[in-house]
């Protein structure tokens, strides 16, 4: 079993014995052991709730664990705080980002670090960053502002404010979540320098193609324990899944009907016609598109991200009104604003539930209540019915096969994947004409990966329209009818989903369109 | 094992036995002091009770400092909640005072039509005077804090010139202040008027509004995060601005309960930083609308205690002192409020599966 890369007696860079971490009525890691050894990338892998997070928050200080132990180099060590754990090598870049989005990538990379010169000019953190910067081959502009960067761009950073520290162990806690596949493909060569190095990686990732490309061993969790651990080359993806969720997930073919399924409606629930809209900057983000979707079917939208899909989640859900153009809803035009087209029976599934889907600070039940409070039984006359939000949030939990341990209590305590099922099915529940979503299945584990798709085939038999943005071409080629793709703020083409060419999918999400005749074979108007 | 760790959340009956705690190790401390500078601390410890909870005055003049620590703390509690800070509450309570005062100089007629005309004329006045932070901040994004706390200074000097200026008092002659305003808002119980349990309802008025209504919902929900009231559809602009115009009402009252029911007259200096203490009565209330009103009471038992430790010779900085010492401690007792024992053995099993 002993890896190449690491000479014979040389000490796994970290060992965790016997790790036990606990909150109240949840075990989170129970009896963890798994080493990492110099030289290594070793992917962490486990469903949602599977204690991912909390074992690398545990080995980087920010929890303490409830019992066992963590070996450095071969002697033991414990980690009041992150600060600690970087100080001793170990540093984290988190699911979600701890950067001060006011502040500019220099600043951000010198905050809280014993090394930066004092009161040094922001001409001075900046050459230290572009110094940085070159040594690790993490391209980043020094003067730039957080807010302004793109997620890809804030993560390099974050990985830059950890490496410019010395770390020999960076733990990402699924880094590619955000990424454009452009963006992890740049991330991974920087991975594979950073191992070459004689240093290692544990990396957190529910996307098994690249577990399976970039890691050299597999642990698995699977409800707070490790199931084992495995060298990648002796693994496929399909039974990494099974070991993941205890059973055989059987991949579907969505798109066929169920018996006695509601068919394709005749008439567009939702239409765009040559909507345009502008950034506050004049840029136009999207450009006269045209689009129908109609019940009863899933109509994918492909595309690179930031090609203008979140304007176009927007004007869809009444949540942007075009600049230029108009949108219909069942035929009318559409009334203005989100909540009236929320009252219509539009639901809406956002890119990035935490900042627009949730009220991170209060509870399950606020959060639950969200698109249900005007009208009774929570709502009418004016009231808020808090029993009746509670009855609601119980239900969608039910629902969403989430465990609530405390409904008042802030809904940022629980994980990602949990976030995502609870939103997910809110918007189910309202969407009885469209339901918009954007790249649903971030976050999500393959398990609740397949069970959110059934639950969009099941709302599609149910006659409901369903826009579904995503990245991944073998989910929309897996769900959708038809597919769209944008580049550039324009829909370049909409072609039917079944026997579409993936090359030619390809070459139009990089703005080719080949052949003029071929973008009548959709359904376009 | 039993460890201790810290939770995003403390549940509101950790935070009450800190707190108790803190006063108590805040009183054994101040003691300690007293005591090693020559004091006799049970006298004056006794001396301090009596005059506060321990007398029928002392628990009269604890209501008359409690009704607008409610009212101030009530308004920065209603603008902390839609995730604004409201530091004008001292500007509103004189322009609240100015309102009140002039329909009382002014305005002849029975006391009945009087009265609520002085409480409508220090409303219109307290949202006259946050109406301009409050379109800044709703239209332009211009931070609150900065322009609310500016116009403190200009509402102070305004109550000056008009106490000592054009409305002084003529008969007297008097030098800070405006003549005797003949109406006055009932007593209730010896000194105490109706204002206290008036400020009382309001504040539990306004609690069951945040909790029960849609409105309140969405006050929640727009202070908790925009993006997600945005993403409802939630009318953002108007509510912030409801909710400001309503914290500016709430301190102007304040002003108005003052120079109605306990000072009778307009004077110079006579908001007495009950606009800046509703700030620390806000923060003590941690958000809640419910909880103004004990840490309002905790907040007069500091201001009584002060007066009464003052009167036996103690310096006025070491009063600050104590009082500054007594919310370092209630603060750090909050903190620990965040940490809970986590007993391994006791997890359930089941949980696991989560
Ligand atoms: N701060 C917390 N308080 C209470 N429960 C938590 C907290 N953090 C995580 N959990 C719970 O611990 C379990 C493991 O969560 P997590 O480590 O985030 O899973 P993963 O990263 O594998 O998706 C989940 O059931 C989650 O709800
Ligand atoms: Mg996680």
């Amino acid at each position: 079993m002993e890896m190449p890369s690491a000479a014979p007696g040389t000490p796994p860079v970290l060992q965790l014995v016997g790790i036990c971490k606990y909150f109240p009525g949840v075990i989170a890691n129970e009896d963890v052991s798994l080493d990492v050894r110099p030289g290594e990338i070793l992917a962490l892998l486990g469903e949602n709730g599977a204690g991912k997070s909390t074992l690398m928050n545990v080995v980087t200080g920010i929890y303490q664990p409830d019992a066992g132990e963590m070996i450095l180099d071969g002697y033991g060590a414990e980690f009041a705080s992150p600060q600690e754990a970087i100080r001793a090598g170990v540093g984290m870049v988190h699911q979600h980002f701890k950067l001060v989005p006011a502040f500019t990538v220099a600043e951000n990379i010198h905050l809280g670090w014993s090394e930066t010169p004092r009161n040094a000019s922001p001409a001075v953190l900046e050459a230290r960053t572009r110094a940085l910067s070159e040594q690790f081959g993490f391209p980043v502009n020094p003067s730039a502002r957080v807010e302004d960067l793109s997620a890809g761009e804030q993560q390099r950073v974050e990985i830059l404010r950890v490496l410019a520290r010395r770390a020999r162990l960076l733990i990402l806690d699924e880094p590619t979540a955000v990424l454009t596949p452009a963006e992890a493909r740049d991330l991974f060569s920087a991975l594979r320098a950073f191992r070459a190095g004689g240093n290692a990686v544990i990396i957190i990732s529910h996307k098994l193609d690249e577990v399976m490309e970039i890691s050299d061993r597999v642990t698995i969790l699977r409800g707070g324990r490790n199931v084992g651990t495995w060298e990648t080359r002796e693994c496929s993806p399909r039974m990494l899944a099974a070991r993941m969720v205890g059973r055989e997930i059987v991949p579907q073919d969505m798109r066929a009907r169920a018996e006695g399924a509601a068919g394709r409606g005749t008439a567009p629930e939702l239409s765009l016609r040559s909507v345009s809209i502008r950034d506050e900057r004049g840029v136009e983000t999207l450009s006269d598109v045209t689009l129908d979707v109609f019940g009863g079917e899933i109509l994918g939208i492909a595309g690179v991200a930031g090609n203008g899909q979140r304007e176009l989640t927007e004007v869809l859900t009444g949540l942007l009104s075009p600049e230029r153009g108009e949108v219909l809803l069942g035929g009318r035009t559409a009334p203005p604003g989100a909540d009236a087209f929320a009252r219509s029976g539009v639901g809406h599934i956002p890119q990035d539930r935490l900042h627009s889907a949730l009220a991170p600070s209060l509870g399950t039940t606020d959060n639950m209540a969200l698109r249900e409070y005007r009208a009774p039984p929570i709502g009418g006359s004016g009231l808020f019915r808090a029993d009746a939000a509670l009855a609601l949030a119980r239900e969608i939990a039910g629902l969403a096969e989430v465990r609530i341990p405390d409904f008042g209590a802030p809904v940022r305590n629980l994980s990602g994947g949990n976030q995502q099922r609870l939103v997910a099915r809110r918007e189910m529940r309202i969407a009885s004409r469209v339901l918009v979503a954007a790249y649903p299945s971030r976050g999500l584990d393959i398990g609740a990966i397949a069970t959110m798709h059934r639950y969009f085939a099941e709302l599609r038999d149910k006659g409901v329209a369903i826009v579904l943005v995503s990245e991944d071409l073998e989910e929309l080629l897996n769900l959708s009818d038809r597919i769209g793709v944008m580049f550039h703020g324009r829909l370049m083409a909409t072609l039917d989903a079944e026997g579409a060419d993936i090359e030619r999918i390809g070459l139009l999400m990089g703005g080719r369109n080949v052949g003029e005749d071929a973008a009548s074979g959709g359904g376009v108007g | 094992m039993t460890r201790f760790q810290r939770f995003p959340t403390a549940p509101a009956r950790l935070v009450l036995a800190w707190r108790a705690a803190a006063l108590v190790a805040a009183a054994l401390i101040v003691g300690v002091l007293l005591a090693l500078s020559g004091r006799d601390v049970f006298v004056l410890g006794e001396l301090v009770l009596r005059s506060t909870v321990g007398s029928r005055f002392g628990l009269e003049d604890l209501a008359l400092f409690m009704t607008p620590l409610v009212l101030t703390g009530a308004a920065v509690t209603v603008t902390s909640r839609i995730g604004l800070w409201n530091i004008g509450g001292e500007g509103q309570f004189y322009l609240g005072a100015i309102g009140a005062a002039g329909v009382g100089l002014y305005l002849p007629g029975p006391q009945i039509i009087v009265l609520p005309l002085m409480a409508l004329a220090a409303i219109a006045c307290g949202m006259a005077w946050i109406v301009v932070p409050t379109l800044a901040r709703a239209y332009a994004g211009v931070s609150e804090i900065i322009t609310t706390l500016l116009l403190n200074f200009v509402a102070g000097l305004l109550t000056y010139w008009l106490a000592t200026g054009p409305w002084r008092d003529r008969v007297t002659g008097a030098l800070a202040s405006s003549g005797r305003i003949s109406d006055a808002i009932p007593e209730l119980w010896g000194v105490v008027h109706w204002g206290f349990p008036l400020s009382l309802a309001i504040a539990a008025g306004l609690a069951a509004i945040m909790t029960w209504t849609g409105w309140g919902y969405e006050v929640r929900v727009s202070g908790a995060n925009p993006g997600a009231a945005r993403y409802a559809g939630m009318p953002m602009r108007g509510r912030v601005i409801a909710v400001m115009l309503l914290s500016g009402a709430l301190a102007a009252l304040a002003g108005m309960f003052e120079v109605a029911g306990t000072v009778h007259r307009l004077q110079g200096g006579m908001a007495d930083n009950f606009g800046y203490l509703g700030i620390v009565v806000a923060v003590l209330a941690r958000r809640s609308c419910l909880a103004v009103i004990p840490a309002a009471l905790l907040m007069a038992l500091i201001l009584d205690a002060g007066i009464v430790l003052q009167t036996q010779q103690l310096a006025a900085t070491a009063v600050l002192a104590i009082t500054g010492l007594v919310l370092l401690l209630i603060a750090i007792g909050d903190e620990l409020a965040h940490y809970r024992p986590v007993a391994p053995a006791s997890s359930t099993r089941s949980g696991a599966a989560a």
